[in-house]
């Protein structure tokens, strides 16, 4: 039995404050217990150099040891400020109010922590607890920030500030999905997902600390180049010309894919991941568009055809800036309505948060794909068969489309139009669990971080998957619909990594798919399993 | 940095093994990498077809292309490449062409 960390112990000296152990991690069903035993494959010293791994043995963001005790206490000092500033109005005028709430009035009742899936499904590991992590950002700031903290820190709960903890709270606030599930049980509305979300600021915005993927290689890249992916228009163009070939081919639908139109009703921003990984969302939206007879465009300009906007997870400036970046683009196309792809974090991005920044011309009104499609659906102008939908089905709800921002029956009534085979999963809406990649996690994959989300993250979306498909035969083919790039890449990755495919012949993919797919007078279907056609 | 040491010469690769310099790149280092990755006998014709392939789209365009359209454009198709290239298109592949390792949300 292991001894319970409490908040203070952030600050020893050791080599591994948490370490999960085998069959520590909650059980699979048959036929996955072969993975029971399974966890994330020990770091070796010889490759991970001086990068801090104390923390649990997992790397998110990868921290270099300070070289000298002077270092130590510059980055302390720096932390400190930045900690400082999360408190100010003029520097935090974004989270300020929500974040001094959740610090002030949390009871510890723990019904955040029953509700949370990395800490169900590791085991039930201290540090994981959506509480830990804030009661140590909490312990910081009233002994450090405080007037008087120092003197009254013995009675409200000590905690010593050194290299460990500043690093350890840093790696540890990548280890909650910001799926805010906890947040949405909290009897007093406790965000402590916005807690860790504002934890991964201070250390972007005042101490240059972020997640490769996320920062150098996500938003730097993506307003240079003009996607996270590093694709340059001409990229684009060059692939969604393909992709133009590609449906002819796939369903013998021939579909012109616009760029550019200036005063088009609509501007369509894919989510770039979707181009390359996943064309046939970019065609299947193409297809119902022109058939459904409406205006619109894709843009070519820098980020206007990548919706992604990874500042959401770790960097209020960095939001900002792409948030702007869209929104001007649209007022110069001078279109009517932004609609946003499956991409989960752009929704709410875009939409929600950006909504406070987004003044005058530039708030453009932006729009759900669920809400588009639903339209297009329901409007009566187009004839679907639904029997070419023969087969199991399941929806995903991504948190930040359906917990975050409430858009929870659009997709729903076209499933239930379009799928006759359609079930829920348990529980589902804006009580779903996070597929286990959401704030980044499906794109991060240094070291053992993949490994990481696949055993711990996502284990809950994948118990979930498997029970609502438990009376199906492990020979019928099934289709998990995500629509959501990033949830999509972490369901495929859990269907790779337990061999789903050969063992429940589980597949997945959006929204769109399948409704393009139960198109009337299509000659060919646009969702393959493997490759089998879904109808003939 | 990582480092990786093949045939003699020392090259920057990330945690993953992909170079970090991509004017270190030469068909050495391509040949001397497969016997790492378990690409059993030396790189064949069609190897070189992929990686050939993949650097030129990527001198062009500064990505990795679509994995459907490299098996289109080289003939080979996904069973194929997985076969050619056991650790995937991505994580093989673009490796040994020296691609930089593919980013955002693909």
């Amino acid at each position: 039995m292991k001894k319970p960390l409490k908040p203070s112990d952030i600050s020893k000296k050791s080599d591994c404050l948490c370490r999960i152990e085998e069959g520590e991690l909650a059980p699979l069903p048959p036929p996955y217990e072969d993975f029971n035993q399974n966890i994330p494959t020990p770091l070796k010293a010889e490759k991970t150099g001086n990068i801090e791994t104390s923390l649990d043995n997992t790397v998110a963001i990868g921290i270099p040891r300070p070289a000298s005790k002077e270092e130590e206490e510059a980055l302390i000092k720096q932390f400190l400020s930045g900690l400082q500033k999360l408190f100010e109005k003029e520097n935090n005028w974004t989270f300020l109010q929500p974040l001094l709430l959740s610090l002030e009035h949390c009871a510890r009742c723990q019904t955040c922590s029953e509700a949370c899936p990395v800490f169900e499904m590791s085991g039930r590991q201290e540090i994981y607890r959506p509480i830990f992590r804030s009661e140590v950002l909490r312990r910081i700031y009233k002994k450090y920030i405080k007037p008087g903290g120092k003197l009254t820190a013995k009675f409200t709960g000590d905690i010593d500030l050194n290299w460990e903890a500043i690093a350890r709270l840093a790696e540890l606030s990548y280890r909650c999905t910001l799926c805010r599930r906890c947040a949405s049980v909290c009897p007093i509305g406790v965000d402590n997902g916005l807690i860790a979300r504002e934890i991964r600021k201070l250390f972007s915005q005042e101490m240059g600390i972020a997640p490769k993927e996320l920062h150098d290689m996500g938003t730097i890249q993506h307003l240079k180049t003009g996607s996270s992916t590093g694709m340059t228009a001409a990229a684009a163009k060059d692939s969604v010309e393909f992709i133009q070939e590609e449906m002819k081919e796939i369903t013998g639908y021939e579909v012109e894919i616009p760029w550019d139109v200036e005063g088009a009703d609509i501007l369509l921003i894919h989510n770039a991941g979707e181009i390359l990984s996943w064309p046939e969302n970019v065609g299947a939206f193409a297809i119902i568009f022109q058939a459904a007879g409406l205006s619109w465009t894709l843009s070519s300009e820098t980020a206007g055809y990548d919706v992604v906007n990874y500042g959401i997870w770790y960097d209020d400036v960095q939001l900002s800036r792409v948030a702007v970046r869209h929104a001007d683009i649209a007022r110069r196309l001078k279109v009517k309505k932004i609609v946003i792809g499956e991409c989960g974090h752009a929704h709410k991005a875009l939409t929600v948060i950006a909504d406070r920044l987004l003044t005058g011309d530039l708030n453009i009104p932006r729009e759900s794909a669920m809400v588009t499609l639903e339209n297009i659906v329901m409007s009566g102008k187009l004839k679907f068969d639904p029997q070419k939908n023969d087969f199991p089905v399941t929806l995903h709800d991504p948190c930040n489309v359906v917990r975050s921002m409430g858009i929870v029956e659009p997709q729903r009534r076209i499933l239930k139009k379009l799928a006759p085979r359609f079930r829920e999963m348990t529980p589902h809406g804006v009580d779903n669990y996070c597929c286990g990649g959401g704030s980044g996690f499906a794109i991060m994959s240094r070291y053992n971080f993949a490994e990481w989300r696949n055993l711990v993250s996502s284990r809950k979306k994948f118990l979930q998957i498997l029970k609502a498909f438990e009376n199906e035969s492990p020979e019928t083919p099934k289709y998990v619909c995500a629509p959501c790039s990033n949830c999509k890449g972490t369901i495929r990755d859990i269907i790779h990594y337990y061999r789903a495919e050969e063992r429940s012949r589980l597949y997945y993919g959006g929204l769109v798919e399948l409704t393009v797919n139960a198109l009337a007078g299509m000659k060919k279907p646009i969702i393959n399993f493997g490759d089998k056609p879904s109808w003939e | 940095m990582p480092t990786l040491e093949l045939n003699g010469k020392v090259y920057e690769v990330d945690e993953d093994g992909f170079l970090q310099e991509l004017d270190k790149w030469s068909p050495e280092f391509a040949e001397a990498y497969a016997k790492l990755e378990g690409i059993e006998g030396g790189l064949t014709e069609e190897h070189w077809k992929i990686i050939n392939y993949l650097r030129d789209y990527y001198n062009k365009f500064g990505v990795a292309p679509m994995v459907r359209k490299l098996c289109k454009d080289t003939g080979i198709d996904s069973k194929k490449l997985y076969e050619l290239f056991p650790s995937g298109p991505a994580k093989g592949a673009c490796k040994l062409a020296g691609l930089a390792k593919p980013t955002g949300c693909v």
